[in-house]
């Protein structure tokens, strides 16, 4: 299946040609910060799946995994679209936003409860990991 | 009572001289865009009670809601930091992104709005009122 999506300005568009290696929901505080309170929402794809279009600006830091995260946004508009971790070069984790509605990806898993507000709400089916998770299994 | 904040870089921070008026979660399309897929989480302060410092680069958009909205966020990181209705102009609050809070657990949300633009995945509060659209808008019993 191919995933599509654009930026809410129209300037970077994302096309993706596999299915994600897992869909997870991070509450790390970084991303609380970066993403407006709640948690970033994220589709891990093969990086040689995904294609990029238009012009990114891009924010590097030290994790609290202790992994160097790269973020990248759209340059105008600032919208989040993707992340990559220094120890995992061959994942682009898309953020859900970014996706155009109706591709029926959802978190399978919620990752850094420990830094979830008390006010969160966490499927309760869904497996939770207190920090960081085990990485998934690389494909192809 | 004064609340601080500041971006994930420490680039722009900011001053709140006044307590929160509420706090809700938005669901719109627009604001799972600037959330990395889920609602935005907005605590609201009166818009005369905050002071920003440092850079910021402002985004003016009409919303679902029919509103001009002007958001805001960090020019080096990226952090969303804010939006607020600039037209049609008022004594509109403005919404900071609870996640910029030195404190996130502040002011808890107390409603979602424009539940109607959630993906099926959603997970809610049943203790908190769902709005379809905006604040005030029919809600989902």
């Amino acid at each position: 299946m191919t995933f599509t999506g654009q930026c809410s300005c129209g300037a970077v568009a994302v096309s993706i040609a596999g299915e994600p290696a897992a869909v997870r929901q991070c509450w790390c505080r970084q991303c609380q910060q970066l993403a407006g309170g709640g948690a970033t929402n994220n589709a891990m794809f093969n990086t040689a799946d995904v294609t990029i279009t238009g012009e990114l600006a891009q924010a590097t830091w030290t994790a609290a995994s202790g992994n160097t995260l790269t973020h990248s946004r759209c340059a105008a508009c600032g919208n989040p679209v993707y992340a990559q971790s220094s120890a995992r070069p061959q994942f682009m984790t898309m953020r859900l936003g970014i996706l155009d509605p109706g591709h029926g990806l959802a978190p399978q898993a919620v990752i850094w409860t420990d830094d979830a507000p008390a006010w969160a709400v966490i499927d309760p089916a869904l497996p939770t990991f207190p920090q960081q998770p085990p990485p998934p299994p690389s494909k192809g | 009572m004064s609340h601080r904040g500041r971006c994930f870089c420490g680039g722009v921070t900011f001053t709140a001289t006044a307590d929160p008026l509420g706090a809700r979660m938005c669901w719109c399309r627009d604001c799972q865009y600037i959330a990395s897929g889920s609602p935005t989480v907005n605590v609201l302060f009166p818009g005369d009670a905050v002071t920003w410092s440092g850079p910021l680069t402002t985004i003016a958009k009409v919303a679902e809601s029919g509103n001009t909205v002007e958001r805001g966020f960090c020019p080096t990181c990226g952090s969303q930091m804010y939006s607020r209705t600039v037209h049609p102009a008022g004594t509109q609050p403005v919404w900071v992104r609870a996640g910029t809070l030195d404190n996130p657990s502040l002011c808890p949300p107390e409603a979602y709005i424009w539940v109607d633009s959630a993906p099926a995945w959603a997970v809610f509060d049943p203790t908190l009122p769902r709005f379809r659209k905006g604040p005030g808008s029919q809600r989902v019993e």
